[in-house]
């Protein structure tokens, strides 16, 4: 069919002139000189999480003398934007880890393997039911979750004694952490956290604490624009108030902990995921602890133990039962286990989880400690959210800086929201 | 062909050689030689563009095939898009501030270095570093720093952060192209040295001052390097994105002040993933960079001056 394959060619044309840099569209995973299959395993983070990575895959290596693994790894945003054009160029690598947000889209767009047929070298009877259908969409396994994280309101503990406000206990409610955030505020003369008004996952702990959630179980917006006012009002509101940061701090935000008020020392608490809430220990004299986010008026917690990072096949890999073996090797092997340790989150098999608990010293164990104490108490993941929402999160962050920086009224804002999200949600 | 000019034997052979060989050979000849730069234009410049100008009139998510929707984005774009014209408003303001102030300081620096007699060469140089080191993004990171709330102006003027108040962070980035001001600088430079010393003397002797000099003798005579600069630099700030990029971590903040329009079409491009959108977007900046740059050779002819003029 020539027009089919005009498009083919247009679209890898376009995939090429996007890649601009060669290293990009480097060769696919194919059987390399002296008989050895070559898996090529790209993932994000920083040097320490590539020394373990470094060493694990030599472990797999040992283990599969006819196998060698050519592993790259960059910062979230670049490694985001490179697969993506990767897989657009139909050059996905043969094993990728993925991000929740991610999922969706690459999953329909026909660039993941379906998991559940490599049962017999994939196992995921370790993983916790609720967190394995994270990596579920339309009734596909497309991804394995690989580590375990869950928000929390990191506080500077030595800050917060001596401000005299009783600290966090085990669990509170939103007007109760507004009431510690105004307090903390009238003692300590600045902010006592940072606003949580631009942040989408703070909004949907806030939400699911009412019962509500970002996204319907078909793919729609799952809240109206009054819930996204009443929000956005309250956060607003401590804003004007001083108890929480204000919007020329919290427009430096950009996801790392430096650039936080709580990491800037001008504020005493942050809510934040909980592993890279580690970071915080560097600046944070005092030292830091971890409470849990604020549930709803009448208890319903928002917060859920959320897969910090999946583990993904390429659909066109040549050799689905090497990547599967490698996927297997990376979640359920306690040697792996213990070179990875936390970095990439608390790992989500069960029996792993168990074999390197005793392990942990510092701020691994204090984040090990936080979650088994929320065991048993949170409510199941949200499914993957749709291909939009990836860039409705920044959509919801510059919709905030309008209501932060009085530009635009809650109301307004909102509704500027829900309309963009509804647009996205549809294309 | 002219051989003017050369005068070794062998080399006039071979042009006497190229003479006798039929013109299509010789055009042959052309054709191998350009070949790297036709593939290269071809490869890298032409098809993408096509390609681009094909995706503008799709919805394209990297991920499914290109799907035809025709006009749509550009309708979009035009009328259900806020943001879109938020986005071009700042880059019209950023460049009606950047370009004229930038000019401007790179035609006072140029005539003060113009009349220094000792260490031209130096301070011509320590001038120009900042456009060579200017497109790099630590630089625009190192600014950021300089105008954050806490960072050394606000220390200096306690105006707590430039970049971090949405009236001002436009004026940081603008200011940041200023700042590189070296490109023309050394441009007007060569400019002012062309400028014919007895136009000066023959001004003063009609009793001309300083600034008449400059307003009658100084400012004709440089008008077309002027043009150039002026159809350059718009050009350039245009597609301004580093600055607002590095200023506002990518998002075009603190409330939308910095959205210039390279960086919504970046936005819209790779974080929102609708290439068709970004591709409608860049012609549509392609197009009215054109236009612009129309208008302005259409004005240069009302006050732009060649010295050729005059001798006709």
């Amino acid at each position: 069919m020539p027009g089919h394959r005009t498009k083919r060619f247009c679209v890898t044309a376009a995939a090429l002139a996007l890649c601009a840099m060669p290293a990009g569209c480097g060769g696919s995973g194919e059987s390399a000189g002296g008989g050895r299959i070559v898996l090529r395993y790209t993932w994000w983070g920083n040097p320490d999480r590539a020394e373990r990575t470094e060493k694990a895959v030599a472990l797999f290596e040992q283990r599969h003398p006819n196998v060698r693994v050519q592993t790259s790894f960059s910062g979230y945003d670049a490694y985001k934007q490179k697969l993506a054009t990767q897989a657009a160029g139909g050059d996905a690598p043969d094993v990728m880890q993925l991000d929740y947000r991610q999922i969706d889209q690459y999953a329909s767009g026909g660039v993941l393997l379906d998991l559940a047929r490599q049962q017999s070298v994939l196992h995921t009877a370790g993983i916790d039911a609720g967190l394995l259908a994270t990596g579920r969409v339309h009734g596909a396994q497309y991804a394995v979750p690989q580590g375990r994280g869950t928000e929390t309101v990191a506080y500077d503990v030595q800050g917060w004694r001596r401000s005299g406000v009783p600290l966090p206990g085990r669990a509170w409610t939103w007007e109760q952490w507004a009431d510690a955030m105004r307090a903390l505020a009238q003692k300590t003369g600045k902010p006592g956290g940072t606003d949580p008004g631009q942040s989408e996952d703070a909004f949907e702990v806030w939400l699911r604490g009412r019962g509500k959630s970002l996204y319907t179980d078909d793919r729609k917006l799952g809240f109206t624009a009054a819930d996204l006012t009443r929000w956005w009002t309250f956060t607003d509101r401590l804003r004007r108030e001083g108890a929480v940061s204000p919007a020329e701090q919290t427009t430096q935000l950009d996801g790392s902990v430096e650039n936080t008020p709580l990491g800037r020392g001008k504020a005493t608490s942050d809510a934040n995921w909980d592993a890279p809430a580690s970071g915080f220990g560097a600046l944070v004299k005092g030292g830091v602890a971890l409470a849990p986010m604020p549930s709803g008026a009448d208890g319903t917690p928002g917060q859920y133990f959320k897969p910090s990072m999946f583990l993904g096949t390429a659909a066109h890999t040549g050799h689905p039962a090497q990547a599967a073996q490698l996927v297997d090797f990376l979640v359920n092997d306690p040697d792996v286990a213990r070179i990875l340790g936390a970095t990439r989150g608390i790992p989500v098999n069960e029996a792993v989880r168990r074999e390197i608990g005793p392990l942990l010293t510092g701020f691994d164990k204090t984040i090990a400690d936080y979650q088994s104490s929320l065991e048993g108490t949170l409510k199941d993941p949200p499914q993957a959210p749709p291909s939009g929402d990836n860039a409705l999160q920044t959509t919801f962050q510059r919709d905030y800086d309008q209501v932060s920086y009085e530009r635009m009224s809650p109301r307004k804002a909102a509704a500027n929201y829900v309309t963009e999200a509804k647009a996205e949600l549809r294309s | 062909m002219t051989t003017t000019g050369i005068h070794t034997p062998t080399a006039r052979r071979s042009a006497a050689t190229a003479q006798r060989r039929p013109r299509r050979e010789r055009q042959g000849a052309a054709w191998v030689f350009l070949s790297p730069w036709v593939l290269g234009a071809t490869v890298l410049t032409l098809l993408p563009m096509a390609v681009s100008l094909y995706l503008s009139f799709t919805d394209y998510d990297l991920f499914n095939p290109p799907h035809w929707v025709g006009l749509r984005n550009y309708v979009q774009m035009f009328t259900e898009d806020p943001r879109y014209w938020r986005s071009v408003l700042t880059t019209l303001t950023y460049v009606v501030v950047a370009v004229p102030l930038q000019l401007a300081l790179a035609l006072v620096v140029a005539l003060a270095l113009k009349g220094m007699k000792r260490g031209k060469g130096f301070y011509r140089s320590a001038f120009y570093a900042p456009s060579l080191l200017g497109a790099s993004m630590s630089v625009a990171l190192v600014w950021r720093a300089v105008f954050n709330d806490g960072g050394t102006v606000d220390h200096l003027l306690g105006t707590g952060g430039w970049a971090d108040k949405p009236g001002w962070a436009l004026l940081a980035v603008a200011l940041l192209t200023v700042w590189q001001f070296g490109a023309p600088m050394v441009i007007f430079l060569a400019g002012l040295q062309q400028i014919p010393a007895e136009l000066y003397e023959a001004a003063s002797v009609d009793g001309a001052g300083k600034w008449r000099q400059f307003v009658s003798v100084t400012v004709p005579m440089l008008s077309p390097v002027l043009f150039f600069n002026l159809v350059l630099q718009t050009i350039q700030a245009f597609q301004v994105f580093t600055p607002a990029f590095a200023i506002s971590a990518g998002k075009g903040g603190p409330a939308d002040s910095t959205l210039v329009y390279t960086l919504y079409l970046y936005d819209r491009g790779f974080v929102a993933s609708h290439m068709g959108y970004a591709s409608a977007m860049a012609w549509v900046l392609l197009l009215a960079i054109g236009a612009v740059t129309a208008v302005l050779f259409r004005t240069s002819r009302t006050w732009v001056f060649y010295a050729s003029e005059g001798e006709r």
